[in-house]
C-alpha cells in the first residue's frame, strides 16, 4: 500500500467486465456518465466468463463436436462419404482463441468509443462511496465512486478431494482449453454445463461418464424435458451415473459411490462441474451495511440498487446465473442510478442448455403453474411430425406450449429439439406480450422451418390441429 | 339501493385541487348527510367535507397524500333512497369504471398483463399496474390505460395516486445531476404541495416586486404601560391582549395617511387602486406553513374586538380551519417576528398588496436621553414597500406615523 491512501474520484464505477459490467457501463456512458470498469483481469477480462471462457467457446466446442459427429452418422444417412478421424484439439484451440479474440476485441472498441476507462485490481469497498482497486503490482489505488454496479459474477464451486489443479482435475474453464482430447474423462455434475461439455467430448471421441448426486440430468428442468436427452446420452455412450457421489481421484480411477454400491471409473481427466457460486464475498459489503443471504446473493431492489448508490447484477442476485439476466439487469441498474424510475421484471428469463438434443425453457411449466395455483392447459406438438426437423435428420423432441385455461394466454414455452435454443426467443416474446394460443396460430410461420411447431402446438391448443389428425378428435 | 358519486365540490374560489388529509369514515362505514366525512387541505386551509348523503361510504377517491382535483370523484356513498340517487344518477357502467377490480385484470396468472414497454412506462410513473384495470382482451394494460390511470381518470382507492410530476410523460432519461450526499443517506424527495407550494409560489410571484425597506425603532414604554393597564381587564373577560392590537391600530391610522401604501397597482392596465377597506393580514406560522388570516375593516375595530379577533383566528390557524374568507382580501400585512425574539426581519410584501410592515421583540438598550445614557425598551418596527409605487418619502412618513402613535399610544385614542 505504497500510493497511500488519497483516492481519487470517478463518477461511475463499474466492477466486473462481463456481459453484466460492461453493458451496465456502456449503458451509463450512453447517458453521459464518466465510466470507470474495473475487472480482475482489466482489459483481457472484458466479456467475462461468459464470452471468454464460458459460452462462446463451449458453443465453438459443440459446434464442432456437432459437425464431427452428424459427418460420421448422420452423413451416411444423406448418402456423404464422410467420416470422423479425429480432432486436432490444439488446431481448435487456435480458432477458439481467435473467434474469442475478435468478439472482445468488439467490446473493447464499443467501451474505448464510449470513454470508458478500464483499470486492472480487485475492487472491495473501503467506505460507502469509495472503494479500494488492489492492483496487480500489489498497490492499492482507492477510488471515491458517486455510483458503483457490482457484477463480479460467479466462480465454479470447489468439490473437496477434487482440487482443480490444471492436470487431470478440470473445471469447465480447463475443460474447453484442452490440447489433447482425453481418451475417458469423467464428469461430476450433471447440470447444463457438465452436460454441454461431456456431450461435446463424447461425440468427439473420448469415453464420457457424467456423475450426478441427484436423481438424473438438469435437475433444474422438468423431467419430461430432461428425459430425451437422459435416452441421447445413451445413444452417444455416455455412461449417466445418477444418485452417485465421487468418493475419491486417483491414477486415472475415479471412485464413485451409487445405489448399487462403490464403483470405479477409468478417467483420464475429471471435470468438476457442480455449479458455481457468487463472488460476493469479498467485496467489503459490511461497509455499505449491506449482507449477503446464505447463498452469497444480495437483496437487490426492483431497480437493482442495494444502497441509494450502489446496484447489483447479474450472478451475485437473486435468480438464474445467466449473462442475459445479467445483461438486462445491466441496463435497469445504470438507468436507476441515473435518476430514472426504472424495474427489473420480465415475465420470462429464458434458459437455454446447448446438449444434444437442445433444451431451453421459458416461462412457467406445469407444475410451476399448479403450485401456484394457476389453471393451465397444455399445447405439445411433437418434432417428429415437422418436415424440416425430418431434413435435419432429427425427430427426439417437442415442443410445448403451457398457457392459462381459460383465457388460453401464453404462460410457458418448453422446446427440446434442434435449435431450441434459437426457438425459444419467440416463446420468450409471447410470454412478455401476453399473446393468446390464438395469437400464435394466427401469425404465419414460415414453411418449412422449426418455428412451426408454434404454429402447429397452438393450433392443437385451440383444439384444431392440422397436422395431426389423431388428437383432432379429441 | 344506489350509488351517490360525490365529486370534490369547490370548496373556495379559484381553488383547483385538494390533497386527502384524513378519511373520518371507515370504507364501509355508515354516514349521515353533511356528517364529517372526510379532511382536504387546500392550498389555503384544511377543509372537513361533509357527507353530501346518507348511507355508506363504497369507494374513497383517493388515499391520504393524494392530490384530487376538483370535480372528480372524491367518494362513491351507497344509499338506501332511490329519490336521492335521481338527484345525480351514478351510471353502473361509469361506476364499474371508477372502482375496478385489480382481480380482473390477471385472473389466470400470477402476472399483469401488459407488454414489457408498458410495464415500464407504469413504472416510470410510478403506477402500480395490479391496480389498473385493463381494457384489452382478457384484462390487458394497454399504455393509453396507464396514459388514463397517470391523468387520473380512473383514480381508485387501490390505485396510488399519481403525483404531479407522474401527471406529464417522463422526459428522457438525464446524465444524473452531482449529488453531494455520500452513499447510504437517502435524500427524501417530497412532491412540492398544498400550503407549501401556495407559499412557494408567493414568494415566487414577490419577486416581481422591485422592494424598498426601512428599519426604525421606538421607544416602547409608553406602549408597556397602555398594554399593562388594559391586559388585566380583558384578561377577567378571557380576552389575552398581546401588543398585535396597537400594532394593528397603529398601522391602519398610518395607511390612511399614506393611502398609496394601503393600495393595488394594476401595471396591466395601467391603473392604480386606492383600497378603502383595511383589511389586515397577520402572518401566522403553522405546522404546515405560514398562512395570513385577515382582519377585515380593522379601522372599524376596537383594540379589545381586535384581539378577541386574534385570538380565535390564532385557534383557528393552528387547526389549519381558517374559512377561506377569513383569509382572502387582506389590503396590509404585518408580520410580527418580534413574537419569536427576531430584532429585525425582512418582509416580504405579498402581492398584490403593495407594502408589509414588520415588528420586532421589544428589548432593553441603552440611549441617550437628553445626552445622558439611559436604558429603554426598544421596539424595532420595519416596513417594505413596493418602489413601483410608492417612494422613500411615502415609506418614511408610513413608519415615522406608526413608531410616533406607538411611542405615544394614547393618541391612537385621538384618531381611532
Amino acid at each position: 500500500m505504497v500510493i497511500g491512501q488519497i483516492a481519487t474520484s470517478t463518477d461511475f464505477l463499474v466492477a466486473g467486465g462481463g456481459p453484466g459490467g460492461y453493458v451496465a457501463a456502456l449503458r451509463a456512458a450512453q447517458l453521459g456518465r464518466n465510466v470507470t470498469l474495473v475487472d480482475r483481469d482489466g482489459l483481457n477480462g472484458v466479456g467475462g466468463v461468459c464470452l471468454r471462457v464460458g459460452c462462446i467457446p463451449s458453443k465453438g466446442l459443440i459446434e464442432a463436436a456437432e459437425l464431427a459427429y452428424r459427418s460420421a452418422t448422420d452423413g451416411a444417412a444423406y448418402g456423404l462419404k464422410t467420416k470422423y478421424d479425429g480432432i486436432d484439439m490444439a488446431a481448435f484451440q487456435v480458432w477458439k482463441s481467435q473467434l474469442v479474440g475478435g468478439l472482445t476485441d468488439g467490446i473493447r472498441g464499443l467501451l474505448d468509443k464510449a470513454g470508458v476507462r478500464v483499470v486492472e485490481g480487485n475492487l472491495s469497498l473501503s467506505r460507502p462511496d469509495e472503494a479500494v482497486i488492489s492492483m496487480p503490482d500489489g498497490q492499492a489505488q482507492f477510488l471515491k465512486f458517486r455510483d458503483l454496479v457490482l457484477a463480479t459474477g460467479s466462480r465454479p464451486i470447489d468439490l473437496p478431494g477434487f482440487e482443480v489443479n490444471g492436470d487431470d482435475i478440470l473445471d469447465s474453464t480447463g475443460a474447453l482449453c484442452l490440447e489433447q482430447l482425453p481418451e475417458s474423462l469423467a464428469i461430476i455434475g450433471g447440470g447444463y454445463i457438465g452436460l454441454e461439455i461431456g456431450i461435446a467430448l463424447a461425440k468427439l471421441g473420448s469415453t464420457v461418464t457424467i456423475v450426478e448426486a441427484l436423481e438424473g440430468i438438469l435437475p433444474t428442468m422438468d423431467r419430461r424435458t430432461a428425459k430425451p436427452v437422459e435416452q441421447r446420452l445413451g445413444e452417444l455412450g455416455v455412461v449417466l451415473h445418477a444418485k452417485s457421489k465421487a468418493i475419491a481421484f486417483e491414477e486415472g480411477k475415479l471412485t464413485i459411490e451409487t445405489t448399487d454400491g462403490t464403483k470405479q471409473i477409468a478417467a483420464n481427466k475429471v471435470i468438476v462441474a457442480i455449479g458455481r457460486k457468487p463472488n460476493s464475498d469479498d467485496l467489503g459489503l459490511d461497509l455499505a451495511r449491506v449482507s449477503t443471504d446464505n447463498y452469497g446473493l444480495l437483496p437487490v431492489a426492483a431497480d437493482r440498487r442495494i444502497t441509494d448508490h450502489i446496484a447489483a447484477i447479474g450472478d451475485i442476485t437473486p435468480g438464474p446465473a445467466l449473462a442475459h439476466k445479467a445483461s438486462a439487469e445491466a441496463i435497469v441498474a445504470a438507468e436507476a442510478l441515473c435518476g430514472a424510475k426504472v424495474a427489473f421484471q420480465p415475465a420470462a428469463i429464458p434458459a437455454v442448455v446447448f446438449s444434444d438434443p437442445e433444451v431451453a425453457s421459458a416461462g412457467l411449466s406445469t407444475a410451476e403453474a399448479d403450485a401456484k395455483g394457476i389453471k393451465t392447459t397444455t399445447a405439445n406438438f411433437p418434432l417428429n411430425a415437422s418436415g424440416r426437423a425430418k431434413t435435419l435428420n432429427a425427430a427426439t423432441g417437442f415442443l410445448q406450449i403451457v398457457a392459462a385455461a381459460d383465457s388460453q394466454i401464453v404462460l410457458g414455452v418448453h422446446i427440446v429439439g434442434p435449435h431450441a435454443s434459437d426457438l425459444i426467443g419467440e416463446g420468450v416474446l409471447a410470454i412478455e406480450m401476453g399473446a393468446t394460443l390464438e395469437d400464435l396460430a394466427l401469425s404465419i410461420h414460415p414453411h418449412p422451418t422449426l418455428s412451426e411447431q408454434y404454429l402447429e402446438a397452438a393450433h392443437v391448443g385451440i383444439g384444431q390441429p392440422i397436422h395431426l389428425a389423431l388428437l383432432g378428435k379429441k | 339501493m344506489s350509488n351517490y358519486q360525490f365529486n370534490l365540490p369547490d370548496i373556495g374560489e379559484g381553488l383547483g385541487e385538494g390533497e386527502i388529509v384524513r378519511w373520518l369514515i371507515e370504507p364501509g362505514g355508515a354516514v349521515t348527510a353533511d356528517q364529517a366525512m372526510v379532511e382536504v387541505e387546500t392550498d389555503k386551509a384544511l377543509v372537513e367535507i361533509p357527507a353530501p348523503v346518507t348511507g355508506t361510504l363504497k369507494t374513497m377517491g383517493g388515499i391520504v397524500g393524494d392530490v384530487i382535483a376538483v370535480g372528480t370523484l372524491l367518494a362513491v356513498i351507497e344509499t338506501d333512497s332511490e329519490a336521492i340517487s335521481a338527484g345525480r344518477p351514478e351510471p353502473t357502467a361509469e361506476l364499474v369504471k371508477t372502482t375496478p377490480s385489480p382481480a380482473a385484470a390477471s385472473p389466470q396468472s400470477d402476472r399483469v398483463l401488459a407488454a414489457p414497454a408498458t410495464r415500464k412506462y407504469a413504472v416510470e410513473l410510478g403506477l402500480d399496474l395490479t391496480a389498473i384495470q385493463g381494457s384489452g382482451p382478457h384484462g390487458r394494460i394497454t399504455r393509453e390505460d396507464v396514459e388514463q390511470a397517470a391523468g387520473g381518470d380512473s383514480a381508485s382507492p387501490e390505485a396510488p395516486a399519481p403525483n404531479a410530476e407522474a401527471a406529464t410523460p417522463p422526459k428522457e432519461i438525464q446524465p444524473a445531476t452531482p449529488r453531494a450526499a455520500p452513499s447510504g443517506r437517502v435524500d427524501e424527495v417530497v412532491t412540492l404541495r398544498g400550503l407549501r407550494k401556495t407559499i412557494a409560489e408567493n414568494m415566487t410571484a414577490s419577486l416581481q416586486v422591485p422592494t424598498i425597506i426601512d428599519w426604525h425603532h421606538c421607544d416602547a414604554t409608553e406602549l408597556i404601560a397602555a398594554r399593562d393597564s388594559l391586559k388585566e381587564e380583558f384578561a377577567t373577560q378571557g380576552v389575552k391582549l398581546t401588543y398585535l392590537p396597537f400594532f394593528i391600530k397603529a398601522c391602519v391610522l398610518a395607511l390612511q395617511k399614506v393611502p398609496s401604501m394601503n393600495a393595488v397597482l394594476d401595471m396591466d392596465k395601467g391603473e392604480i387602486i386606492y383600497r378603502k377597506h383595511f383589511n389586515i393580514g397577520i402572518a401566522t406560522a403553522t405546522e404546515s406553513g405560514l398562512i395570513v388570516p385577515v382582519i377585515h375593516d380593522a379601522d372599524l375595530k376596537s383594540i379589545f374586538d381586535l384581539a378577541i379577533e386574534i385570538n380565535e383566528l390564532a385557534e383557528l390557524s393552528r387547526s389549519r380551519k381558517v374559512p377561506r374568507d377569513r383569509l382572502t382580501e387582506g389590503t396590509f400585512t404585518i408580520t410580527n417576528f418580534g413574537s419569536y425574539g427576531s430584532r429585525m426581519g425582512t418582509p416580504i410584501i405579498r402581492p398584490p398588496e403593495v407594502a408589509i410592515g414588520g415588528f420586532g421583540s421589544i428589548h432593553d438598550e441603552v440611549i441617550p436621553i437628553k445626552g445622558e445614557p439611559a436604558v429603554r425598551p426598544i421596539l424595532p418596527v420595519c416596513a417594505a414597500t413596493d418602489h413601483r409605487l410608492n417612494d422613500g418619502e411615502h415609506l418614511w412618513t408610513f413608519i415615522r406615523t406608526v413608531t410616533d402613535l406607538l411611542e405615544k399610544p394614547t393618541r391612537i385614542l385621538g384618531y381611532a
